[in-house]
């Protein structure tokens, strides 16, 4: 039986397109009102700071919640690797092994999770938040308390110039790692074998059982992936920084969410997409940024964020619901 | 026993019509339910019997047709409602709470209570007095509801109704699940319940519970009451012709049968609980018919074949081979398909693509270092629309807009994308309209034709006559009969199915 | 006809060897809990002390008003935890509302007013979340995580990150004062246990809460309006929190920054609970079991000279294993 009506699609549609429009539409205003916003020197900025490291992340939620699940603990997989990347230069480590044991350890946080999840069967939710809350005491009890570790000396600057300072044909190499990403879950999500297998658990993952796709084994890939991208964000940060502050990556959990529900919105069947969430990922970054420059403190900020992923999930949540 | 024709009606409902757009569920059906009476119901799947318990219960609105309760019109039924009229529903799936405990599950909105404490001695009390009373049955009453057995919680629902004075019970299905022994209890229930006075309505496919119960029996065919009976005076036989369509008989296609070797033997396969030493093969090309009722064990039986459940004892040899059956995963790659009753659930992702849910039991085919080739996906996946006919627009248009027969086709295809080479079918053609029914058939026979062995399980009888080489009866987790092809009808597989036959089982060459 | 009764039993769970399991649980749980106790009486300096157990009793008082109010939003939503009830927003709102409490003090706002306003802040954002809820159908934990990000910014606009200073004799009464020997805000804890045991247990509306999260069809076809329900949870909940934000003000004589870190000792506490509970459901006793319990814990790390960096950690990781060993413990529905 059809469940299509007239109405139904229209609105649907409708909600395709607002948050294009509404994209276009705070681009359009802050251009005007907000001094200073269209000049290069504040695009650049923009993109290398708002931008790169909450689209990494996003992109690594991105998978997670295309397999139907949630990863809470991304922030600590970003925590980690900075923290392993930093203290492994702070002992004298080559930049290569430094970077190779950042990754190791995201890897590992999204293993733990892997296990949780798919072992012992707990919810991705509750296994992620339980992650969550360790991680943050691991940090602070590895940082007595939240102490960053810095590392300005000139010895380092090496590794962390050509992480984070580093061009090629005129664009910094953070935005090249991020694209080169964003292409690879894009291929690994909508073109590759394991991409549909993930879309198949998100959609319906009984029958993704029944038709004898692996589902432990894929779900575990799902959250390693997601945390081993939070990790390449993790150093490229603590590269920027030069340093590693505990608990940074708490701030990104949101975003990424609200990056990814947003990229939803483009699609009729309200499916995650590597495109939608890089313009989730870009709304969010134009609205903190032209916010911050037509004179909106910090907090409102945060509040107007909220609020937006808040009408954003509305949408997603409150149109689908009514097709259905 | 007071005279039926004296006894007042309590639930009169005449001249019930229902449609869902071209769909004629219901046709000017008339149920009256007497007072002091148990009323069976009986029809084959999709006969309206559902359709009509749900007008009654207030979740679904009839087209046309009045109600009457107690003499009273009533319209615009809610659930809420009907019980408060004194018409209680004992569904099928149990609707209890399953952290509640006995005394909180029978009196959920009625609490007895003290001033504003809610008095849960009162409460435990009371309900052991009631399960006492109706049931003879003593019952911890700290115990929840999820660690009782099936068969309590059905009593623990009929206490409830009858908490709340029901003068109407209307049970669905009460004794799937149930062994001898409680069945008897229960029936012995509803007949202390009939002499006060209380009316029961019985619906069940069971024949001889209907017979040995119930004074008066409504039969349902095609969406229509083709009659009233008593069941004391008209013979089982007479009531099931009574359900079975005739009309169909065009419906299968006729297939010559080129029998090869033993694709799926099983021996031996036990699973406590729910079968036992259960025996049977399918040979290539071949079309084997299995059926039995709810609670017989062929459900499990199934999905023991397909390794979503492991058995207990027994072995089951695919093609020679012993798979090691733990999992979906190794089912299919022994090239065993399932097509599983739930289709929502299990058969096809209603939020995928046509090309999505065709190729992804068999992604390996399309994909070169583990890109899918979407081109390759297209000539295979529109091959596969086309020889199936499957009605859609295009291959991305996402199966949750097609009709229930082609998601079907959807699902067939997915396993054909696979070459499986055994297909074991839960209810293939349940909520499918006739003609994509007939186009399934006819793929089934193809199937068989180029060699694959097919298990097909399903309770609509018609089918099973029409179309399988043989059929096994399964009754109370075991094979009591085997029907060969042409030596069995509709009533009687119905009969073996419901235990109204001897066992009686062919030797096995 | 005589029909032999081969019919194969309907499938019983197990039933004994999973009671066992489950009664091995509790009495695992409690004896935990005893052990620990002792362990940090036997070593830690001043934790057998009276006034030590009073102050703990005390401090947790703010910690179980919202532990109560998460644990009620749980019962409601169900032990389905995909889909099931949680409020992320919870600590937030109750910085959220101290912000407000201590600003309207400090602008000269009346007591019973300023009071009134930060009950009102906490249950009008827990009306957004049931609205977010029940009616947009939006997942608890996202919606509640979005509502947790506005209210934390909204306290940061209010406070301007900084510390508001309040106090008045009512305060200052709630804070030191005693009645019989025992602190008001012990008091307050033990008046508002008894209330909520009641409320939740003894009430039919409580009763019905839990069928509601316990199996929301049945409770349809019961009659019960679901949604009215859930919706009142979330608002309890605000409530809770407004409640909770009048203490800590009391407390700290002062609103600050940084209540949003009580959410994992919240969310540890209501979890927790379940595993006393014969049914694992969060109950108002297990609630309170595990409100000291958590109490008790960070009590004895500092007594004992542990960094307090390991309680969440710990906490954390309990979390996990009570999830782990209660699902599967807890008899698969079918």
């Amino acid at each position: 039986m059809t469940t299509s009506t007239m109405p139904c699609l229209n609105t649907e549609h409708l909600a395709n397109y607002a948050v294009l429009g509404a994209f276009l539409a705070i681009l359009i205003y802050f251009s005007v009102a907000a001094p200073g916003f269209l000049s290069a020197d504040n695009l650049f900025n923009l993109v290398v700071n708002n931008v790169v490291l909450l689209a990494i992340v996003a992109l690594g939620m991105t998978i997670v919640i295309s397999s139907g699940g949630i990863d809470l603990s991304v922030g600590i997989s970003l925590d980690m690797a900075a923290m392993v990347f930093v203290m492994l230069l702070a002992a004298g480590m080559s930049g290569g092994i430094s970077v190779a044991g950042g990754i190791a350890a995201a890897g590992v946080v999204g293993m733990l999770n892997a296990i949780l999840i798919t072992r012992l069967r707990i919810s991705p939710f509750l296994a992620t938040l339980g992650i969550l809350f360790i991680g943050q005491s691991v940090q602070r009890l590895a940082t007595q308390g939240g102490q960053p570790i810095y590392l300005t000396r000139a010895e380092y600057a090496g590794t962390f110039n050509a992480i984070a300072r580093s061009t090629f044909l005129g664009i910094p190499t953070p935005v090249w790692v991020m694209a080169a990403l964003a292409i690879a879950v894009w291929v690994l999500l909508h073109r590759s074998v394991f991409g549909r297998y993930v879309r198949a658990l998100g959609a319906q993952p009984g029958v993704a059982w029944y038709s004898g796709i692996r589902v432990p084994r894929n779900t575990a890939m799902v959250y390693i992936l997601c945390a081993v991208l939070c990790g390449v964000s993790g150093i490229i940060l603590s590269s920027t920084v030069r340093s590693y502050v505990p608990l940074s990556g708490d701030g990104y959990l949101l975003d990424a969410i609200g990056a990814t529900f947003i990229g939803t919105t483009l699609s009729a069947e309200r499916r995650p997409s590597v495109i939608g969430t890089i313009m989730g990922v870009l709304l969010l970054g134009v609205m903190r940024n032209g916010l911050l420059l037509i004179g909106w403190n910090f907090y409102w900020q945060q509040v107007g964020i909220g609020v937006l992923v808040f009408a954003v999930l509305a949408i997603s949540f409150g149109l689908k619901g009514r097709a259905d | 026993m007071p005279d039926p024709s004296a006894r007042r009606p309590v639930v009169e409902m005449r001249g019930i019509s229902k449609t869902y757009g071209p769909v004629k569920a219901l046709t000017d059906a008339d149920l009256t339910i007497h007072e002091g009476s148990i009323h069976g119901l009986v029809g084959a799947n999709g006969a309206g019997k559902s359709t009509i318990i749900k007008i009654l219960a207030g979740i679904v609105r009839p087209t046309a047709g009045t109600i009457l309760v107690n003499g009273k019109e009533v319209t615009h039924l809610t659930p809420s409602s009907v019980e408060q009229l004194g018409v209680h529903f004992i569904h099928q799936d149990r609707l209890l709470v399953p952290t509640a405990t006995i005394g909180e599950a029978i009196f959920l909105r009625h609490e007895p209570r003290i001033g504003p404490f809610v008095n849960h001695r009162a409460m435990n009390r009371q309900a052991d007095e009631l399960l006492k009373r109706y049931f003879d049955l003593t019952l911890p009453p700290g115990k929840l509801v999820r660690e009782l057995t099936t068969a309590q919680q059905k009593i623990v629902q009929i206490t409830r109704a009858l908490a709340q004075k029901a003068r109407v019970l209307v049970l669905d299905e009460p004794t799937a699940a149930l062994v001898k022994r409680e069945v008897d209890s229960l029936f012995g229930v509803l007949r202390r319940l009939r002499d006060d006075g209380i009316a029961v309505v019985f619906i069940s496919h069971y024949m001889s519970e209907i017979e040995e119960l119930c004074d008066a029996v409504t039969v349902m065919r095609n969406g229509t009451v083709v009659g009233v009976v008593d069941p004391r005076e008209t013979p089982i036989d007479r009531i099931v012709a009574m359900m079975i369509n005739r009309d169909m008989a065009e419906m299968y296609p006729p297939r010559k049968a080129t029998i090869g070797a033993p694709m799926l033997e099983v021996g031996g396969l036990t699973l406590e609980g729910a079968f036992r030493d259960i025996s049977l093969d399918v040979r290539a090309g071949e079309i084997v018919g299995l059926t039995g009722l709810l609670g017989s064990g062929v459900k499990e039986l199934v999905q023991c074949l397909f390794g979503l459940k492991a058995p207990d004892s027994g072995t089951i040899r695919i093609e020679g081979e012993v798979p090691p059956l733990r999992s979906p995963i190794h089912a299919v790659s022994a090239r065993v398909a399932m097509l599983p009753e739930d289709r929502r659930a299990h058969g096809v992702a209603m939020g995928l693509s046509v090309a999505e849910n065709i190729s992804l039991a068999s992604l390996g085919r399309y994909a070169r270092s583990g890109l899918v080739s979407r081109r390759r996906e297209a000539e295979v996946v529109d091959g596969l629309i086309r020889e199936l006919s499957i009605k859609t627009p295009n291959r991305t248009n996402l199966v949750r807009n097609l009709s229930g027969g082609n998601q079907q086709k959807v699902a067939i295809a997915k396993w054909l994308s696979c070459q499986s080479r055994v297909y074991i079918l839960d209810e293939p053609t349940v909520a499918v309209d006739v003609g994509a029914k007939v186009e399934i058939y006819t793929l089934l026979n193809r199937l068989a034709a180029e060699g694959a062995a097919i298990l097909l399980m399903s309770s609509e009888l018609e089918e099973l006559v029409g179309m399988c080489d043989r059929t096994l009866v399964i009754y109370r987790g075991e094979v009591t009969h085997e029907f060969a092809r042409g030596g069995v009808d509709t009533d009687q597989l119905l009969a073996a199915a419901s235990g109204a036959q001897p066992a009686r089982r062919k030797e096995m060459a | 006809m005589t029909m032999t009764d081969t019919a194969p039993r309907a499938a019983r769970s197990g039933l004994t060897r999973k009671n066992l399991g489950a009664w091995a649980i509790r009495l695992g749980a409690l004896a935990m809990f005893a052990a620990i106790l002792i362990y940090f009486a036997a070593t830690a300096r001043g934790f057998a002390n009276p006034y030590n157990i009073m102050n703990v009793v005390e401090q947790s008082a703010i910690l179980g008003l919202l532990a109560f109010g998460m644990s009620v939003v749980l019962i409601g939503g169900g032990s389905e935890v995909q889909t099931g009830g949680i409020d992320l927003s919870l600590a937030a709102n109750t910085g959220l509302c101290a912000a407000v409490f201590a600003n309207c003090m400090q602008a000269g706002v009346p007591e019973a007013a300023a009071i009134a306003a930060a009950l009102v802040t906490g249950m009008v954002i827990g009306l957004l979340n049931a609205l977010a809820v029940v009616r947009l159908h939006i997942l608890p934990l996202l919606a509640t995580l979005a509502v947790m990000n506005i209210a934390a910014g909204l306290e940061l606009t209010v406070t301007q990150n900084t510390v508001i200073s309040v106090s008045s004799p009512f305060l200052m009464g709630l804070a030191m004062g005693s009645f019989l020997g025992i602190s008001s805000l012990a008091w307050v804890f033990i008046v508002f246990s008894a209330l909520m045991v009641w409320g939740v247990h003894f009430s039919r509306t409580g009763l019905r809460l839990y069928a509601v999260g316990g199996h929301r069809e049945a409770a349809r076809a019961s009659g019960l309006n679901v949604g009215r329900y859930v919706t009142g949870t979330y608002v309890f909940a605000g409530l809770c929190a407004g409640l909770a934000s009048v203490l800590i003000v009391a407390r700290l004589s002062s609103s600050t920054p940084g209540t949003g870190q009580l959410l994992l000792s919240v969310l540890a506490a209501s979890l927790l609970g379940t595993v006393f509970s014969r049914r694992f459901i969060p109950t108002m006793g297990g609630t309170i079991l595990s409100v000291l319990f958590i109490g008790f814990l960070a009590n004895g790390f500092q007594l004992s000279g542990v960094s307090s960096y390991w309680v969440n950690g710990v906490q954390g990781a309990l979390i996990l294993l009570v999830v782990a060993v209660t699902s599967f413990a807890r008899p698969s529905e079918g």
